[in-house]
Protein backbone atom coordinates (compact mmCIF):
# COMPACT_ATOMS: atom_id res chain seq x y z
CA UNK A 1 0.00 0.00 0.00
CA UNK A 2 2.77 2.38 1.22
CA UNK A 3 4.48 2.02 -2.35
CA UNK A 4 1.05 2.96 -4.03
CA UNK A 5 0.20 5.87 -1.20
CA UNK A 6 3.82 7.45 -2.35
CA UNK A 7 3.26 7.17 -6.32
CA UNK A 8 -0.52 8.73 -5.60
CA UNK A 9 1.05 11.74 -3.46
CA UNK A 10 3.73 12.82 -6.48
CA UNK A 11 0.67 12.76 -9.42
CA UNK A 12 -0.38 16.26 -10.23
CA UNK A 13 -3.67 16.31 -8.24
CA UNK A 14 -2.07 15.30 -5.06
CA UNK A 15 0.94 17.79 -5.44
CA UNK A 16 -2.02 20.30 -6.18
CA UNK A 17 -3.78 20.14 -3.00
CA UNK A 18 -0.68 19.50 -0.84
CA UNK A 19 0.68 22.50 -2.72
CA UNK A 20 -2.48 25.32 -1.64
CA UNK A 21 -1.87 25.23 2.08
CA UNK A 22 -5.67 26.48 2.28
CA UNK A 23 -7.53 24.15 0.87
CA UNK A 24 -6.28 21.59 3.28
CA UNK A 25 -7.74 23.37 5.97
CA UNK A 26 -10.59 24.44 4.07
CA UNK A 27 -11.06 20.65 3.35
CA UNK A 28 -10.42 19.11 7.24
CA UNK A 29 -13.07 21.99 8.76
CA UNK A 30 -16.01 21.16 6.27
CA UNK A 31 -15.27 17.37 6.97
CA UNK A 32 -15.36 17.76 10.59
CA UNK A 33 -18.79 20.35 10.50
CA UNK A 34 -20.05 17.36 7.83
CA UNK A 35 -19.25 14.53 9.94
CA UNK A 36 -20.96 16.07 13.27
CA UNK A 37 -24.26 16.45 11.07
CA UNK A 38 -23.94 13.04 9.65
CA UNK A 39 -22.93 11.31 13.20
CA UNK A 40 -26.15 12.99 14.60
CA UNK A 41 -28.66 12.25 11.90
CA UNK A 42 -27.29 8.63 11.87
CA UNK A 43 -27.49 8.36 15.90
CA UNK A 44 -30.92 9.85 15.86
CA UNK A 45 -32.36 7.02 13.33
CA UNK A 46 -30.87 4.39 15.50
CA UNK A 47 -32.55 6.24 18.62
CA UNK A 48 -35.55 5.84 16.93
CA UNK A 49 -35.59 2.36 15.77
CA UNK A 50 -35.60 1.61 18.98
CA UNK A 51 -37.73 3.85 20.28
CA UNK A 52 -35.98 6.37 22.42
CA UNK A 53 -36.23 9.00 20.50
CA UNK A 54 -39.53 10.30 18.57
CA UNK A 55 -41.80 7.25 19.65
CA UNK A 56 -44.51 8.89 18.83
CA UNK A 57 -44.00 9.28 15.33
CA UNK A 58 -44.20 7.00 12.89
CA UNK A 59 -40.25 5.61 11.54
CA UNK A 60 -40.74 6.95 8.02
CA UNK A 61 -41.92 10.50 9.02
CA UNK A 62 -38.64 10.36 11.15
CA UNK A 63 -36.45 8.82 8.54
CA UNK A 64 -37.74 11.61 6.12
CA UNK A 65 -36.57 14.41 8.33
CA UNK A 66 -32.85 12.55 8.90
CA UNK A 67 -32.38 10.77 6.24
CA UNK A 68 -31.53 13.54 3.27
CA UNK A 69 -29.49 15.47 6.46
CA UNK A 70 -27.27 11.81 6.55
CA UNK A 71 -27.44 11.87 2.44
CA UNK A 72 -26.23 14.83 2.15
CA UNK A 73 -23.68 15.61 4.87
CA UNK A 74 -22.18 12.04 3.60
CA UNK A 75 -22.38 12.95 0.26
CA UNK A 76 -19.38 16.32 1.48
CA UNK A 77 -17.80 13.78 3.65
CA UNK A 78 -17.11 11.19 0.68
CA UNK A 79 -15.84 14.53 -0.86
CA UNK A 80 -13.58 16.36 0.90
CA UNK A 81 -12.64 12.92 2.40
CA UNK A 82 -11.25 11.45 -0.94
CA UNK A 83 -9.69 15.14 -1.60
CA UNK A 84 -7.91 14.70 1.91
CA UNK A 85 -6.73 11.14 0.93
CA UNK A 86 -5.12 12.74 -2.29
CA UNK A 87 -3.63 15.38 -0.87
CA UNK A 88 -1.79 13.25 1.56
CA UNK A 89 -2.16 9.40 1.10
CA UNK A 90 0.46 8.00 2.82
CA UNK A 91 -0.35 10.21 6.00
CA UNK A 92 -4.06 8.34 5.41
CA UNK A 93 -3.10 4.98 3.52
CA UNK A 94 -0.72 3.86 6.30
CA UNK A 95 -2.92 5.23 9.75
CA UNK A 96 -5.35 1.94 11.24
CA UNK A 97 -7.36 4.80 12.42
CA UNK A 98 -8.53 5.54 8.43
CA UNK A 99 -8.75 1.98 7.46
CA UNK A 100 -11.09 1.34 10.58
CA UNK A 101 -13.33 4.33 10.25
CA UNK A 102 -14.13 3.55 6.04
CA UNK A 103 -15.38 0.01 7.39
CA UNK A 104 -17.07 1.41 10.41
CA UNK A 105 -18.64 3.91 7.85
CA UNK A 106 -19.59 1.08 4.91
CA UNK A 107 -21.01 -1.10 7.98
CA UNK A 108 -23.13 2.29 9.06
CA UNK A 109 -24.76 3.42 5.96
CA UNK A 110 -25.48 -0.33 5.47
CA UNK A 111 -26.87 -1.05 8.68
CA UNK A 112 -28.93 2.36 8.63
CA UNK A 113 -30.52 1.32 5.46
CA UNK A 114 -31.19 -2.04 6.66
CA UNK A 115 -33.09 -0.78 9.89
CA UNK A 116 -35.19 1.81 8.11
CA UNK A 117 -36.09 -0.94 4.94
CA UNK A 118 -37.40 -2.90 8.09
CA UNK A 119 -38.90 -0.55 10.45
CA UNK A 120 -40.66 1.49 6.74
CA UNK A 121 -42.72 -1.65 6.31
CA UNK A 122 -46.49 -1.42 5.68
CA UNK A 123 -48.04 -2.53 8.11
CA UNK A 124 -45.23 -1.87 10.78
CA UNK A 125 -43.10 -4.12 12.24
CA UNK A 126 -40.95 -4.16 15.44
CA UNK A 127 -37.65 -5.02 15.64
CA UNK A 128 -36.07 -8.35 16.81
CA UNK A 129 -33.87 -7.95 20.24
CA UNK A 130 -30.54 -8.48 18.02
CA UNK A 131 -31.78 -6.04 15.38
CA UNK A 132 -32.17 -3.59 18.15
CA UNK A 133 -28.28 -4.61 19.66
CA UNK A 134 -27.44 -3.60 15.91
CA UNK A 135 -29.05 -0.51 16.55
CA UNK A 136 -27.46 0.19 19.55
CA UNK A 137 -24.34 -0.92 17.82
CA UNK A 138 -24.59 1.82 15.37
CA UNK A 139 -24.64 4.70 17.65
CA UNK A 140 -21.35 3.54 18.73
CA UNK A 141 -20.13 3.25 15.21
CA UNK A 142 -21.26 6.89 14.14
CA UNK A 143 -19.51 7.89 17.19
CA UNK A 144 -16.44 5.90 16.58
CA UNK A 145 -16.24 7.21 12.80
CA UNK A 146 -16.00 10.74 13.89
CA UNK A 147 -12.83 9.97 16.71
CA UNK A 148 -11.05 7.59 14.19
CA UNK A 149 -11.00 10.64 11.67
CA UNK A 150 -9.44 12.67 14.44
CA UNK A 151 -7.29 9.89 15.13
CA UNK A 152 -5.82 9.44 12.39
CA UNK A 153 -3.16 12.14 12.81
CA UNK A 154 -2.17 10.27 15.50
CA UNK A 155 -1.88 6.57 14.73
CA UNK A 156 1.42 5.26 16.14
CA UNK A 157 0.48 6.56 19.68
CA UNK A 158 -3.07 5.43 19.68
CA UNK A 159 -2.60 1.89 18.30
CA UNK A 160 0.65 1.10 19.11
CA UNK A 161 1.97 -2.42 17.05
CA UNK A 162 -1.39 -2.39 15.42
CA UNK A 163 -0.50 0.86 13.59
CA UNK A 164 0.34 0.48 9.49
CA UNK A 165 2.79 2.75 10.32
CA UNK A 166 4.87 0.55 12.07
CA UNK B 1 -1.99 36.53 41.43
CA UNK B 2 -1.03 37.49 37.62
CA UNK B 3 -2.66 35.63 34.75
CA UNK B 4 0.52 34.08 33.87
CA UNK B 5 1.62 32.62 37.04
CA UNK B 6 -2.05 30.75 36.78
CA UNK B 7 -1.42 29.82 33.75
CA UNK B 8 2.10 28.49 34.91
CA UNK B 9 0.67 26.61 37.85
CA UNK B 10 -1.64 25.21 35.51
CA UNK B 11 0.27 23.88 32.91
CA UNK B 12 2.91 22.49 35.85
CA UNK B 13 0.03 20.93 38.01
CA UNK B 14 0.38 17.30 38.36
CA UNK B 15 -2.64 16.70 35.65
CA UNK B 16 -1.16 18.97 33.06
CA UNK B 17 2.12 17.28 33.43
CA UNK B 18 0.32 13.27 32.97
CA UNK B 19 -1.38 15.02 30.12
CA UNK B 20 1.37 15.93 28.20
CA UNK B 21 3.62 12.89 29.42
CA UNK B 22 1.27 10.08 29.18
CA UNK B 23 0.77 8.19 26.00
CA UNK B 24 -2.13 8.68 24.11
CA UNK B 25 -3.49 10.69 26.80
CA UNK B 26 -3.87 13.76 24.88
CA UNK B 27 -5.00 12.28 21.85
CA UNK B 28 -7.72 10.34 22.93
CA UNK B 29 -8.86 13.43 25.09
CA UNK B 30 -8.56 15.27 22.02
CA UNK B 31 -10.33 13.39 19.85
CA UNK B 32 -13.26 12.71 22.02
CA UNK B 33 -13.57 16.49 22.60
CA UNK B 34 -13.53 16.71 18.85
CA UNK B 35 -16.73 14.21 19.19
CA UNK B 36 -18.74 16.26 21.77
CA UNK B 37 -17.88 19.27 20.03
CA UNK B 38 -19.81 18.03 16.60
CA UNK B 39 -22.41 16.12 19.05
CA UNK B 40 -23.18 19.83 20.64
CA UNK B 41 -23.41 21.02 17.05
CA UNK B 42 -25.56 18.31 15.37
CA UNK B 43 -28.09 18.61 17.92
CA UNK B 44 -28.34 22.18 18.16
CA UNK B 45 -28.71 22.16 14.61
CA UNK B 46 -32.08 20.37 15.00
CA UNK B 47 -33.75 22.80 17.57
CA UNK B 48 -32.19 25.56 15.28
CA UNK B 49 -33.46 24.49 11.86
CA UNK B 50 -36.98 24.23 13.89
CA UNK B 51 -36.48 27.89 14.90
CA UNK B 52 -35.62 28.84 11.38
CA UNK B 53 -38.86 27.08 10.12
CA UNK B 54 -36.92 24.98 8.03
CA UNK B 55 -37.58 21.52 9.83
CA UNK B 56 -40.32 20.23 11.85
CA UNK B 57 -42.81 23.25 11.83
CA UNK B 58 -45.80 20.82 12.92
CA UNK B 59 -43.63 20.05 16.01
CA UNK B 60 -44.03 21.65 19.13
CA UNK B 61 -40.45 23.70 19.94
CA UNK B 62 -41.10 22.61 23.18
CA UNK B 63 -40.93 19.05 22.25
CA UNK B 64 -38.40 19.08 20.45
CA UNK B 65 -35.79 20.97 22.69
CA UNK B 66 -37.09 18.50 25.52
CA UNK B 67 -36.01 15.18 23.23
CA UNK B 68 -32.50 17.02 21.56
CA UNK B 69 -31.20 19.26 23.97
CA UNK B 70 -30.18 16.51 26.78
CA UNK B 71 -27.92 15.01 24.56
CA UNK B 72 -26.32 18.78 24.00
CA UNK B 73 -25.74 19.36 27.42
CA UNK B 74 -24.18 15.74 27.75
CA UNK B 75 -21.77 16.34 24.92
CA UNK B 76 -21.13 19.74 26.10
CA UNK B 77 -20.18 18.91 29.69
CA UNK B 78 -17.91 16.35 28.14
CA UNK B 79 -16.17 19.61 25.86
CA UNK B 80 -16.05 21.50 28.73
CA UNK B 81 -14.19 18.59 30.67
CA UNK B 82 -11.63 17.18 27.99
CA UNK B 83 -11.43 21.06 26.45
CA UNK B 84 -10.07 21.44 30.35
CA UNK B 85 -7.79 18.54 30.33
CA UNK B 86 -6.35 19.90 26.91
CA UNK B 87 -6.18 23.36 28.18
CA UNK B 88 -3.91 21.93 31.45
CA UNK B 89 -0.67 20.96 28.62
CA UNK B 90 -0.02 23.86 27.37
CA UNK B 91 -2.17 27.04 29.29
CA UNK B 92 0.05 29.60 28.32
CA UNK B 93 0.40 28.49 24.32
CA UNK B 94 -3.37 28.26 24.24
CA UNK B 95 -4.34 31.62 26.12
CA UNK B 96 -2.05 33.56 23.83
CA UNK B 97 -3.50 31.75 20.63
CA UNK B 98 -5.82 34.14 18.81
CA UNK B 99 -7.91 31.04 17.69
CA UNK B 100 -8.56 29.56 21.22
CA UNK B 101 -9.68 33.21 22.37
CA UNK B 102 -11.80 33.69 19.37
CA UNK B 103 -13.45 30.75 20.14
CA UNK B 104 -13.94 31.31 23.78
CA UNK B 105 -15.46 34.69 22.69
CA UNK B 106 -17.79 32.59 20.26
CA UNK B 107 -18.48 30.01 22.74
CA UNK B 108 -19.82 32.68 25.39
CA UNK B 109 -22.06 34.41 22.90
CA UNK B 110 -23.61 31.35 22.12
CA UNK B 111 -24.65 30.76 25.31
CA UNK B 112 -25.44 34.24 25.64
CA UNK B 113 -27.99 33.85 22.74
CA UNK B 114 -29.36 30.27 24.42
CA UNK B 115 -29.79 32.32 27.75
CA UNK B 116 -31.70 35.18 26.28
CA UNK B 117 -33.58 33.06 23.87
CA UNK B 118 -34.87 30.87 27.11
CA UNK B 119 -35.66 33.94 29.17
CA UNK B 120 -36.98 36.31 27.22
CA UNK B 121 -37.68 34.94 23.53
CA UNK B 122 -39.28 31.87 24.10
CA UNK B 123 -41.44 32.75 26.26
CA UNK B 124 -43.76 35.25 23.69
CA UNK B 125 -43.77 33.10 20.83
CA UNK B 126 -46.06 29.60 19.70
CA UNK B 127 -44.55 26.48 20.22
CA UNK B 128 -45.88 25.23 16.63
CA UNK B 129 -46.55 26.67 13.67
CA UNK B 130 -44.28 29.54 11.67
CA UNK B 131 -41.61 30.68 13.93
CA UNK B 132 -41.55 34.54 14.62
CA UNK B 133 -38.41 36.65 12.80
CA UNK B 134 -37.46 36.84 16.97
CA UNK B 135 -36.89 33.32 16.78
CA UNK B 136 -35.96 33.11 13.22
CA UNK B 137 -33.00 35.32 14.68
CA UNK B 138 -31.93 33.82 17.42
CA UNK B 139 -32.13 30.05 15.55
CA UNK B 140 -29.23 31.87 12.31
CA UNK B 141 -27.26 32.95 15.57
CA UNK B 142 -27.06 29.77 17.21
CA UNK B 143 -26.43 27.96 13.91
CA UNK B 144 -23.71 30.52 12.95
CA UNK B 145 -22.21 30.60 16.09
CA UNK B 146 -22.00 27.37 17.39
CA UNK B 147 -20.44 26.36 13.63
CA UNK B 148 -17.88 28.79 14.77
CA UNK B 149 -16.97 27.16 17.82
CA UNK B 150 -16.46 24.46 15.74
CA UNK B 151 -14.34 25.83 12.86
CA UNK B 152 -12.60 28.02 15.49
CA UNK B 153 -11.59 24.83 17.69
CA UNK B 154 -10.25 23.08 14.23
CA UNK B 155 -8.14 26.12 14.29
CA UNK B 156 -6.45 25.66 17.05
CA UNK B 157 -5.23 22.74 15.54
CA UNK B 158 -4.03 23.84 12.43
CA UNK B 159 -2.00 26.89 14.44
CA UNK B 160 -0.58 24.07 16.61
CA UNK B 161 0.34 22.12 14.00
CA UNK B 162 -0.86 19.04 14.79
CA UNK B 163 -1.42 16.70 12.13
CA UNK B 164 0.45 17.76 8.80
CA UNK B 165 3.72 19.13 7.99
CA UNK B 166 3.88 22.71 8.11
CA UNK B 167 5.61 24.26 5.32
CA UNK B 168 8.70 26.29 7.08
CA UNK B 169 7.83 29.67 5.19
CA UNK B 170 4.26 29.50 5.82
CA UNK B 171 2.34 31.69 8.21
CA UNK B 172 0.32 29.83 10.48
CA UNK B 173 -1.32 33.36 12.83
CA UNK B 174 -4.93 34.59 12.16
CA UNK B 175 -3.19 37.34 10.89
CA UNK B 176 -1.38 35.54 8.46
CA UNK B 177 -4.23 33.73 6.86
CA UNK B 178 -5.59 36.59 6.17
CA UNK B 179 -2.96 38.34 3.89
Amino acid sequence: MRPFAEWLSGTYPSVAIQTTFWFIRLLQATHLVTAGIACVSGIMLALRALEWHRADQPFPAVWQRYAPWLGLSLGVMVVTGVAQTLGDPVREFTATSYWVKLALVLISIAGTLALARTLRASPPVGLRPSAKLFAAALIVFWLAIVMLGRMIGYDLAIWGDLSLRT
Amino acid sequence: MSVESVLESIQTSALGVWMRDTLPAMQVVEATHVLAAVVVLGTVLIVDLRLLGLADSSRGLTRISRETLPLTWIAFAIAVVTGSLMFTTSAEVYFANPAFRLKAIALLAAGLNMVLFQLVTARGIADTGAPPRSARIAGLLSVLLWTAVVLLGRWIGFTKGYDFTIPPDVDLTIAGALM
